[in-house]
């Protein structure tokens, strides 16, 4: 799962960071557990050291968790830090966006997300994002707790009814990028798929252009049948 | 007993039926042990829900289960494992244990705690009556607005805060019982300076449980007149949130988390000491980091929340809250490793499983604080990562944990000794059982980010090995619990005799009969130090010294 966001490029290089640190702790520990186990054993014969540690041990080995814990923390304030900062859209991206980030509604419900873009646009399932520019997704749900996932682009978001959650992207090349719901919702919560595709700012523009013109079409042709009386 | 058989027992009332006594008694030790017995059957029930969840997930797009089953049986899962397994375990050992660790007679509201066990049990019929209403398909915590009758309109949810409800119920109260017990009825001498390790956890513990059961009971009982009232606690738009569901259940869920961990660390530091033949390094440092751990762990509650619409700031207050956790869980592995050097290790069952707890424990801490970087949760959140973190964490604690405190209080409830082979057997099955299952959740999570809760996954997703095994591990480590069971119940009658000392202890659980006696000792001990059955083996040995040694001068010389 390669990162394909300013923001996700930093998760992925704090994830690795705490997976290293993790896995030396692991080994460290169990080592060091199984080593006191085996080297201590009755069979050699010798009366245990009937022996406590005095308050300054303990308190050094104290800064030492201290001290480790604060080196965590800090390099973790750091990268989630930069993972939050609003990436500029680059010279690749919609000219349009170049001062605000595109502003997307996502609309979780059980179990499919709605997309509504600006100039009253709207896709379901797939979302169409020009490349190189910067997204600002809305996350709103109109029933249950949804969680927004594509985690190659993005980290991932709840959408919670009655609150407006935001996730801020830029996808640094054109393709398909897929995702899933990650929080409980119901029946079809596995299902509950989404997909974001990456594409030139022109492409983008005709999408939105489609996507109108079909909307319109398909309102026109309803109207169209209620007019001449063959939908009551 | 033969020597007692010339007192004519003619017209002596006969005892009532065991069960009777046992179901009717509010003895601590007959309460805490059917307490026990009654969670780890329910550990087995949660067993077999957890296998038919794995096989649906053996394969991808299986369909063997369809959503619905797969959402109860997850259902079903998570309350079994948590309120009917995990909480009475950790309960039912401290209720049996505390009292007589700190030499006393009873406890202080007997009848309390034995409501409380009963209303254990009656939350437990109430989620497993499954023949009057429809199980739950809410989830392991059935987040609100799904809970709401709205979205999930069967009677399922109703009957899972009924349960939980009446099991924490329960929790609390024997919680009460406990505190005031390990307050007022100390042996003389027993300063809270000299009580035994596992009696801290157990009045740390419920001091915990008097903090997040209420907090639990308050989020139940709105959801339950949301549901049957029309209330609007949870519901959007009227003034309600479904935040404040997540806020108050995960207060509760990270807090029972602590109790587990602190439970099965409190026992760790009871056994290692004891096989190693020293005391513990550091007795304060343990203690103050066990209360450390409740009130630093309940605190970073919304580690579970990183991903919701709260602000950055509660982010890292949770974050902050969850690293502060390494010292206090350093320092905890670092004297029971420090215990272990110098000393003479008797590798017995009891010590072997408490070092697995010790290593299964570090594994699942050790993710959790990866966990805790806030950027990473955002991208780990829900994952697989997240269940193999939190399963390494409270099976290492309840399973292992808890499998080690009944191989080393067993003598102790029966008077006879677990068998120390088939012990050693089922200690490595759950070793393989738990790595097999949960380490390729790890990666499934991580690497390709597989979801939580979900009954199914797609074909060409990148997890279908780790899936694979993980299936497979969770058979062996089915093999594994079944075999720690079977011992159980086969050593009930069948154990080798063992004595009222069966390991050499350190407490005074262990100058008590085997099993002990309803009052549970004849005579109180004054209690110099925080080893006194130590003291009172060395006083004895003194004793029988100086005799031989008069014996000796007073020969007459021939």
């Amino acid at each position: 799962m390669a990162p394909h966001s300013p923001g996700t490029d930093q998760i992925d290089t704090l994830l690795s960071f705490g997976t290293v640190v993790a896995a030396i702790l692991i080994v460290a520990i169990n080592v060091a557990l199984i080593y006191a186990v085996r080297r201590y054993r009755s069979e050699r014969g010798t009366e245990p050291r009937q022996v406590r540690s005095g308050r300054r041990t303990q308190f050094r080995a104290g800064a030492v968790l201290t001290a480790f814990a604060a080196v965590i923390l800090i390099v973790s304030l750091i990268y989630t830090d930069k993972a939050r900062e609003i990436p500029t859209t680059g010279s690749a991206g919609l000219a349009s966006a170049s001062s605000t980030p595109l502003r997307i509604e996502a609309t979780g419900q059980q179990w499919l997300w709605r997309y509504d873009y600006p100039n009253e646009a709207f896709s379901y399932y797939k979302l169409v994002v020009p490349v190189d520019t910067t997204v600002e997704l809305d996350l709103v749900s109109t029933d249950v707790i949804h969680t927004w996932d594509v985690p190659e682009l993005a980290g991932k978001r709840d959408a919670v009814p009655g609150k407006t959650n935001h996730v801020v992207f830029r996808a640094d090349e054109e393709g398909t990028f897929d995702g899933q719901s990650a929080t409980f919702s119901g029946q079809a919560y596995a299902a509950m798929r989404t997909e974001v595709e990456v594409v030139s700012p022109q492409e983008y523009k005709d999408f939105i252009a489609a996507q109108k013109a079909g909307i319109q079409a398909a309102q026109d042709r309803v109207v169209g049948l209620i007019e001449n009386g063959e939908v009551p | 007993m033969s020597a007692a058989s010339e007192i004519v027992a003619d017209g002596f009332p006969s005892r009532r039926p065991r069960w009777i006594e046992i179901t009717t008694s509010a003895d601590h030790k007959d309460v805490g042990r059917v307490m026990i017995v009654a969670a780890l059957g329910f550990l087995f029930i949660a067993l077999v829900e957890l296998l038919l969840m794995r096989l649906q997930l053996a394969i991808p797009e299986n369909s063997l289960l369809t959503p619905v089953t797969f959402n109860r049986m997850l259902s079903l899962y998570g309350a079994t494992a948590i309120f009917l397994f995990a909480i009475p375990l950790a309960l039912g050992f401290f209720y049996y244990l505390a009292p007589l660790q700190i030499g006393a007679r009873g406890t202080a509201l007997p009848r309390l705690g034995q409501l409380g066990l009963w209303l254990y049990i009656a939350g437990a019929t109430v989620l497993y009556a499954g023949f009057l209403f429809t199980p739950s398909e809410a989830g392991v915590n059935p987040l609100a607005p799904l809970s709401e009758l709205a979205f999930l309109p069967n009677n399922g949810v109703d009957a899972w805060a009924a349960a939980t409800g009446l099991a924490t119920l329960g929790f609390v109260l024997i919680a009460i019982n406990l505190v005031a017990t390990l307050r007022k009825m100390r042996a003389p001498g027993m300063a809270w300076r000299r009580v035994p390790v596992f009696a801290w956890s157990a009045a740390i513990g419920s001091w915990l449980l008097l903090v997040i059961g209420p907090v639990m009971l308050a989020a139940i009982t709105m959801l339950l007149i949301d549901r049957n009232f029309d209330g609007i606690f949870f519901a959007d738009g009227s003034g309600g949130a479904p935040l404040l569901w997540e806020h108050l259940s995960w207060i509760f869920f990270t807090g029972s988390y602590m109790l587990v961990l602190i439970t099965a660390l409190g026992a760790i530091a009871e056994i290692v000491p004891v096989f190693a033949g020293k005391p513990l390094f550091n007795r304060g440092a343990v203690i103050g980091s066990l209360v450390a751990i409740a009130v630093i762990g309940t605190l970073a509650w919304m580690q579970n929340m990183m991903t919701s619409p709260i602000g950055i700031g509660w982010m890292y207050f949770a974050m902050i809250m969850s690293l502060a956790l390494i010292v206090p869980f350093g320092l905890i592995i670092f004297n029971l490793i420090a215990t272990m050097i110098g000393g003479a290790v008797r590798m017995r069952a009891p010590l072997l499983f408490a070092i697995g707890a010790i290593s299964m424990i570090s594994i699942g801490i050790t993710a959790e604080m990866v966990h805790s970087m806030v950027a990473v949760s955002w991208r780990l959140h829900n994952t697989t990562d997240a269940t193999a973190a939190t399963h390494f964490a409270l099976i290492g604690g309840s399973v292992f944990g808890g499998f080690a405190a009944l191989h080393y209080w067993f003598p102790k409830m029966t008077g006879r000794t677990m068998g120390e082979t088939l012990g050693r057997f089922s200690f490595w099955t759950l070793v393989a059982g738990t790595l097999l299952t949960f380490v390729p959740l790890f990666f499934a999570g991580a690497d390709h980010g597989q979801v939580v809760d979900a009954y199914k996954f797609f074909d060409g997703s990148g997890v279908d090995t780790d899936n694979l095994i993980a299936s497979i591990g969770a058979f062996v480590l089915a093999i594994g619990i079944v075999l720690a069971l079977a011992n159980a119940i086969a050593s009930r009658n069948g154990g080798a005799r063992a004595g009222h000392d069966q390991w050499g202890g350190d407490s005074l659980e262990w100058f008590a009969l085997s099993p002990p006696e309803p009052h549970n000792f004849d005579v109180l001990p004054d209690v110099r130090s925080d080893r006194p059955m130590r003291d009172i083996r060395t006083a004895i040995a003194n004793r029988t010294h100086r005799a031989e040694q008069a014996a000796r001068e007073t020969q007459p010389v021939a």
